[in-house]
């Protein structure tokens, strides 16, 4: 027989129609080694409590349904042992199981998952193809191996929500693009069949878009496939780049860190609100500005270049 | 409700390909998706070999014919060959359909899409994304859809389909998330609701909701059946979860093992050993189990499938899937232990009877993919074939009910109806019922498993009739203790027990009744193929006192002639 343990499930409730606010309900069970949160959370439901609400569908970690906040983290029910859990318990053998973030909830862990479907839809995530209708089916397209390559990690997305509900953007803005959306948006541009990337790149590039990542990689520690979700985000900026598409925010800050650092090897944070947003994009940053002056965190107007500048000077060249 | 034009139930391939192309037909059409999941959850995600088709991009003398053949031959002859023809027919040009519209199919060296052997196929015909192509499939008809403004439900769960005896009047339907129940009237309702191997519960490999939905509303719809007895065992299921690990790992040199520490297919395929065919491998580890060769745990009787002696190097080259899946359901790293296994249910050839467009005798009423029994699959499917029938009827399907919903009239679904399900769904909530779900549940799955499961006698199905007619009996007692009407997961595990329920009561009875041994149903009391028999569908029917009736029809022959099944 396997080793057992009595593990403590300290599980997050809410439900819309009866109750004012969110709780927590403790269950005590005893575990097998090599059962997963949702067999544990599944003999809870069967045996305790039946209106533990959460979905789960495949349990074979393809599907995307289970994924909840484990420990603190976004990950899918199925795939993670009770076991493999354990040392990430803020109180011994205490599991802490609670809704994604950044989701409204409907239920316990159920959340309402309609807004990515929404952006998938903003960012026309999806192939238009190249050929006619009416000659659809008639031959497959001759793509190297190499293209696939580029955008084959990509394609792995379960749309589990797991980046979604870490992502410290998305906390910030739900209107933020989210970085799922954005690793589709990467997939559908690098393949040479679709024909609106132009389109696509377009609504990338407006505010919420492509340019809003923070480079947390909160995405990256969570992606449940392992994906790089981080070089997919700045796929689409080259691409932007490359498309020479200069009229944005996100461009020109790019463009000003460029010449800061090429110039002095630091940055001149004073300026850099006016050369990304305008003088008149500014004006809303003032009350910012001000509140930096009142706390003394204004930076320095004058930078004073680095003493290796040459050596940045040549990593410049070397770039180029 | 306005009334739609196609109301499609069930969002996995089937189903949004039949969306996909029900709207390329035409456009004007108003047409829904209703689905008790969000699209990209559906079960078609869970498939990943591939899908078949004669593309000789690999082998370049495979032919149409020899995958006809291969499927005829798979079905145990029990397929329908005009139904195969279509199907392999129609194979290249939906797998180029789906590469066309974005699928990430792997490719050869000349840029063409790749493909694999698979079992049961004399040529390389297996087109596959990697190890995941249900799964892109999935997402790539999904994408489509978006693309198409296909207006999708998602989280609503069907509770009737209804018809006036001659054609289609619409669904009634449960929002999940609200708990409110309408009538969605339609001219046309395409069936795409999937399979029914979780009634084994703990022994399948199938997702939670494989329950047959759409099968068992359309059983009480007085819709025929077809072929229910017929379920497919896969040998390698893991101990816990049922959950799958692929030929694979045999195929690479696993070794199948029981407590004795013997690799024990030596007594039942001394030459293939453990690459013996699936069912055979299935049955032998039934046998080693029911003579006390098996290992024990709490999750039941298991054996081992060793793979310690091909070393770290090529297990985590090789099988690294299958190694993750070891890790992550069993705690057990295939490198250092043994993994824990037993045969698990797994597909479901019975379903819905349809014709080759996959329609039923009610006139706007179709059914597609895992739910129907068009018979493509016959008494045995393989691998491969079971993605490929979702795009192929899925197509057909969406594109016969375009063209024909705008000629059908709907009736209007009367309050009745509607009513008829309220009353139901509050009457679960009695404090006077006492059965339990879960209990009811595991119950029905011990006895599917213990009496019909891969083994099957005529006492065993009897014995597992009789506690199948008890679990209905006991289940007009089960109660749901959740009384929200808030996303009530109870209570739709209890809706989906009763159609678990009622199409276990066919797989039971089916099995019975068919006296012999084909393909998938192995008979220990009749274990010969007997064609001059039961070389012929079996069909079910629901009666107006609910009871289950059987009758017959013939096999569509063509070019195949019978002939023993020998590999």
């Amino acid at each position: 027989m396997d080793e057992k343990k009595d593990i403590y499930f300290k599980i997050f409730r809410f439900n819309p129609e009866a109750d004012t606010k969110p709780f927590y309900d403790d269950f005590k069970i005893s575990v097998e080694k090599g059962v997963t949160i949702l067999r544990a959370i599944n003999y809870i439901k069967d045996h305790v409590d039946s209106t533990l609400s959460y979905r789960f569908y495949c349990q074979a970690g393809i599907c995307g349904s289970c994924s909840m906040r484990i420990n603190g983290v976004s990950k899918l029910a199925c795939t993670t042992q009770v076991w493999d859990e354990l040392p990430n318990c803020k109180e011994v053998d205490v599991i802490t199981i609670e809704p994604m973030n950044n989701f409204e909830i409907i239920r316990d862990m159920v959340v309402e998952y309609t807004p990515v479907i929404s952006k998938l839809e903003k960012y026309i995530s999806w192939v238009t193809p190249r050929i006619k209708q009416e000659d659809l089916g008639k031959k497959e397209h001759l793509i190297p191996e190499a293209e696939f390559k580029v955008y084959d990690a990509a394609t792995d997305c379960i749309l589990c929500g797991a980046c979604y509900s870490e992502c410290s953007m998305m906390t910030s803005s739900r209107e933020y693009i989210s970085p799922l959306a954005l690793l589709k948006a990467f997939r559908m541009v690098k393949d040479s069949r679709d024909t609106r990337s132009q389109d696509r790149m377009k609504v990338l590039n407006e505010d919420h878009g492509m340019w809003d990542c923070t480079h947390c990689y909160r995405c990256v520690q969570a992606c449940v496939k392992n994906i790089p979700i981080m070089d997919a985000i700045q796929g689409v900026r080259n691409e932007a780049f490359l498309r020479g598409m200069k009229n944005s925010e996100g461009y020109r800050h790019a463009y000003a860190f460029t010449q800061d650092i090429k110039s002095t090897g630091r940055l001149k944070e004073s300026t850099i609100a006016v050369r990304t947003k305008g003088i008149f994009g500014s004006v809303s940053m003032l009350p910012f500005a001000l509140k930096m002056m009142s706390r003394n965190r204004m930076p320095h107007f004058f930078v004073k270049t680095i003493p290796g500048i040459k050596y940045v000077k040549k990593i410049f060249q070397k770039l180029k | 409700m306005q009334p739609y034009d196609i109301i499609i139930v069930g969002a996995g391939g089937g189903g949004m390909y039949a969306a996909m192309e029900a709207l390329q037909t035409n456009p004007k059409l108003k047409i829904a998706v209703v689905s008790k999941v969000y699209p990209t959850r559906s079960h078609t995600s869970a498939a990943q070999g591939g899908v078949n088709a004669a593309l000789a991009n690999r082998h370049k003398d495979d032919t149409i014919d020899l995958h006809i053949f291969d499927t005829i031959k798979g079905s145990d002859y029990l397929a329908d060959q005009d139904a195969a023809a279509i199907l392999c027919e129609m194979a290249p040009y939906v797998v180029r359909e789906m590469e066309n519209l974005g699928a990430p199919f792997s490719r050869m060296e000349d840029g063409t899409i790749a493909q694999r052997p698979f079992g049961g196929a004399q040529k390389y015909r297996c087109c596959y994304c990697a190890d995941r192509t249900g799964h892109t499939l999935l997402q790539a008809l999904f994408e489509q859809c978006l693309r198409q403004g296909v207006k999708f439900f998602s989280e609503y769960y069907l509770l009737s389909i209804e018809h006036d005896g001659d054609k289609a009047k619409g669904v009634v339907v449960m929002n999940m998330q609200t708990g409110k129940i309408d009538a969605m009237p339609a001219r046309s309702v395409i069936i795409a609701t999937g399979g029914y191997a979780k009634m084994y519960w703990q022994k399948s490999s199938n997702a939670a909701g494989s329950t047959g939905d759409g099968i068992a509303a359309a059983l009480r719809a007085g819709l025929a059946l077809e072929d229910m007895e017929f379920v497919q065992f896969h040998p390698t299921g893991l101990r816990k979860s049922g959950l799958l690990i692929s030929e694979g790992a045999r195929g690479e040199g696993g070794y199948l093992v029981n407590n004795k520490g013997e690799r024990f297919m030596k007594t039942y395929a001394p030459e293939k050993m453990e690459l013996g065919p699936r069912d055979l491998v299935s049955r032998s580890i039934e046998i080693e189990i029911n003579e006390g060769r098996g290992f024990d745990s709490d999750a039941g009787q298991y054996m081992h499938l060793d793979l310690r002696h091909l070393g770290a190097k090529l297990i985590k080259e090789r099988l690294p899937q299958i190694r993750q899946l070891a890790i992550d359901f069993e705690g057990v790293d295939p490198i250092d232990e043994p993994i824990p296994i037993r045969p698990t249910a797994h597909y479901s050839m019975g379903g819905i009877d349809v014709n080759n467009d996959g329609h039923t005798a009610i006139k706007g009423i179709y059914a597609v993919g895992e739910c129907s029994c068009v018979s493509v699959h016959g008494a045995n499917r393989l691998g491969g074939n079971s993605l490929l029938e979702v795009l192929v009827f899925g197509k057909l399907a969406g594109r016969h009910a375009a063209q024909n919903a705008p000629s059908l009239t709907p009736g209007a679904i009367s309050t009745a109806a509607v009513e008829k399900s309220v009353k139901e769904i509050e009457a679960y909530g009695h404090h006077d019922r006492t059965e339990r779900y879960g209990e009811l549940r595991d119950e029905l799955g011990k006895t599917l498993g213990a009496n019909a499961g891969i083994y099957r006698t005529k006492k065993k199905l009897e014995k597992g009739i009789e506690e199948i007619m008890e679990i209905k009996e006991r289940f007009k007692n089960v109660r749901v203790n959740d009384g929200s009407v808030i996303f009530n997961t109870n209570l739709f595990q209890v809706l989906e027990l009763k159609n678990m329920i009622a199409l276990a009561e066919t797989v039971a009875r089916g099995a019975l009744a068919r006296e012999e041994s084909r393909g998938s149903h192995s008979r220990e009391d009749f274990p010969v193929r007997d064609d001059a028999k039961w070389h012929k569908h079996s069909i079910f029917h629901m009666n107006d006192q609910g009871e289950i009736t059987l009758s017959t029809k013939p096999v569509t022959m063509g070019k195949y002639e019978l002939q023993e099944r020998k590999y």
